[in-house]
């Protein structure tokens, strides 16, 4: 029989003291704006996005460190975007291991070799690999670089009560328990949510049968960063087995038990090592491996109706469930953030109205259920629910080695940015398009030659927005009309973040610091642009109105309707 | 026929033969064997296309 001693992650979690806040009558002191619950990847990225926009926050996590074990492995492109625009990106990439594509296999036979979207306009890879406590000690390192957020660690949250004004909880700690009052109270406390119970939330949806054992070794190997799955392999029949390398020689592997299978018995690791050993023999792999953790997953479908409970709000794991194929958990934990970080800290400076919140709630939950959808198909196919779903899957597999067209059935469909094309804070879409992101779509990448005070960078689109509503002003030689030009101290001037950033198709003239060059002449065709258009983009990046022929008016129109929109009724305007 | 097409129709057909149940699924696969082969139209394709099912990968 074969066995293996387990060995450690090489990561050793800092362990957090519990801390007392001063107190008044058992009450915290300091009334807090922000309290968030949770510190894993959505709150530490709430608490992170919110301190770009200089907005304080207080995280209240019940464990003392960051998270251990096997969770979230990949990044999205989207979410090192995000990232980016909260300047936590360079730890993110020092570490973690960009890839971009896969292979399939079904019996011997390679049957699918897929890319993610990726071109020469990329200035970031399709996906990164870097392990759970990795992502969020990084989130935590920035949390706490930007002197805005402090983190109570070993403090757990237990009754929540409603205010008027705000939100009452009770905090329980090693030292004893207070309470605390907040303006805003975010949700980031993961499937078993609190604060989804005491808004009387219910997760809604469905659960799968399906088992899947989860398997982090570690193992010294050449093989590329890619994702792999084996469909009934020679050495594991009727198994499925996905493969994936993390930073540190650390890899992992799932497959999925047999119908019937006793869950209790398939974790033990004599019954683990056998069938990891000989997948990795199958595929070539003569090294020592050890194993570090194992566990068992099975695929949730499920979301809230609403995120959004007057003070209460929901974010990652404690509004929505996803299943683990095509990666769309963590992932939409920080898109979460990054939706809500704008619009909260808006509200708090007494910009925005409320309402604004509901947009948040309405375009993160049809987000979710875009993103149940696909990994909904992903999740039929990786670990069939029924009869028909299994016979079908043997079909498709069979075929596909040499029919071509069904290889896209075999794909894991991985996240994607979505579009909130029918949300109500989209402006419209003024003149001729013959090409560019309509509004509520992310703004599409492009590489860029930028002028700024400090000199001239080769940079991309995505490297102009930050924690602001952006213009981006396409013209042929960087000039720009006066009512333009005063815009940017104008809408300052009122609370709102905004600047308009000249995107010229000719090398500009020496001095034109703030511009950008279409070097590559790829950027106006790609926006459908002529000179005159204006692309306006929220701070989250999504497009929030384009005018072939754009004015300062349309504008302040378009951040106004947006800043006082409700989140309950679809926009008017046409596209 | 586009690729969220053929999404499609996959979820229809898996959704199908599971309702019917592994008894009955050979049956509801010829009939729908019978009804393709009269929309296909041509006999020497029918017979390439039943050559493909029969000698793929998994035998």
């Amino acid at each position: 029989m074969v066995t293996r001693a387990f060995r450690n992650y090489p990561f050793v979690p800092e362990r957090h003291a519990a801390q007392l806040p001063a107190l008044v009558r058992g009450v915290d002191r300091q009334r807090h704006s922000v309290a968030i619950v949770g510190g894993g990847i959505a709150g530490f990225a709430c608490a992170l996005a919110l301190a770009s926009y200089g907005v304080r926050s207080v995280v209240l996590e019940a464990d003392d460190t960051v998270c251990v074990g096997s969770r979230a492995i990949c990044i999205s492109r989207r979410s090192m975007e995000i990232l980016a625009r909260c300047g936590a990106l360079k730890a993110f990439l020092a570490k973690g291991l960009p890839w971009t594509g896969g292979r399939s296999f079904f019996r011997n036979a390679e049957v699918l070799h897929f890319s993610m979207p990726h071109d020469g306009n990329q200035r970031l890879p399709p996906m990164m690999n870097l392990q759970q406590y990795y992502i969020e000690k990084f989130l935590l390192e920035a949390a706490q670089e930007s002197g805005l957020v402090e983190v109570r660690w070993q403090s757990v949250v237990g009754a929540i009560e409603e205010a008027a004004d705000g939100v009452r909880v009770n905090v329980d700690t090693p030292l004893g328990s207070y309470g605390l009052s907040a303006d805003w109270l975010v949700g980031c406390d993961g499937a078993r949510s609190v604060v989804r119970e005491a808004a009387g939330l219910k997760l809604q949806g469905t659960s799968y049968e399906g088992k899947y054992v989860i398997v982090d070794l570690a193992l010294r190997s050449e093989r590329a960063t890619e994702r792999l799955a084996w469909f009934d392999p020679p050495t594991n029949p009727g198994s499925t087995i996905l493969m994936h390398r993390q930073p540190e020689d650390i890899w992992r592997i799932d497959y999925q038990l047999r119908d019937g299978e006793d869950s209790e018995a398939a974790v033990r690791p004599e019954n683990v090592i056998p069938r990891v050993e000989s997948h990795l023999r199958m595929i070539g792999e003569r090294d020592d491996w050890a194993p570090i953790w194992i566990s068992l997953y099975k695929a949730n479908a499920l979301t809230l109706e609403s995120y959004r409970k007057r003070r209460l709000l929901l974010a990652g794991d404690a509004a929505h469930l996803v299943p683990i194929f095509g990666v769309r958990g963590a992932n939409s934990g920080f898109e979460d953030a990054d939706n809500l970080a704008w619009k909260l800290a808006l509200v708090i400076a007494g910009v925005a109205g409320e309402e604004l919140l509901d947009s948040y709630s309405a375009e993160r939950v049809y987000a979710a259920r875009e993103n149940l959808r696909q990994s909904t198909k992903s999740t039929e196919f990786m670990s069939p629910p029924s009869f028909g779903f299994e016979l079908m899957r043997t079909a498709v597999l069979g075929l596909a080695v040499e029919h071509d067209f069904l290889r896209p059935l075999i794909n894991p469909r991985q996240t994607q940015p979505v579009s909130y094309l029918d949300s109500s804070l989209n402006g419209s879409s003024v003149g001729e398009f013959s090409a560019g992101p309509v509004p509520g779509s992310v703004a599409q990448e492009c590489p860029l030659t930028l002028f700024a005070s400090d000199g001239v960078h080769e940079s991309h689109v995505t490297d102009l927005l930050g924690p602001r509503f952006t213009a981006l002003y396409f013209t042929q030689s960087a000039g720009v009309s006066r009512e333009l030009g005063h815009l940017e101290q104008a809408l300052r001037a009122s609370g709102i973040p905004f600047r308009l950033v000249m995107l010229a198709r000719e090398h500009p003239a020496n001095g034109s610091a703030g511009c950008a060059w279409d070097r590559t002449g790829r950027l106006f065709p790609m926006y459908g642009a002529a000179p005159g258009t204006i692309y306006l983009l929220r701070p989250d990046g999504h497009v929030l109105a384009r005018w072939q022929r754009g004015t300062a008016e349309g504008v302040r129109n378009a951040i106004a309707h947006t800043l006082h929109a409700s989140g309950s009724h679809s926009k008017e305007s046409a596209q | 026929m586009i690729e969220s097409d053929l999404d499609a129709l996959y979820g229809e057909l898996c959704r199908t033969l599971s309702e019917v149940g592994e008894a009955h699924a050979p049956l509801l696969l010829a009939r729908f064997a019978l009804l393709a082969i009269e929309q296909i139209g041509d006999p020497e394709r029918v017979r390439a296309l039943l050559a493909s099912a029969r000698h793929c990968a998994d035998g």
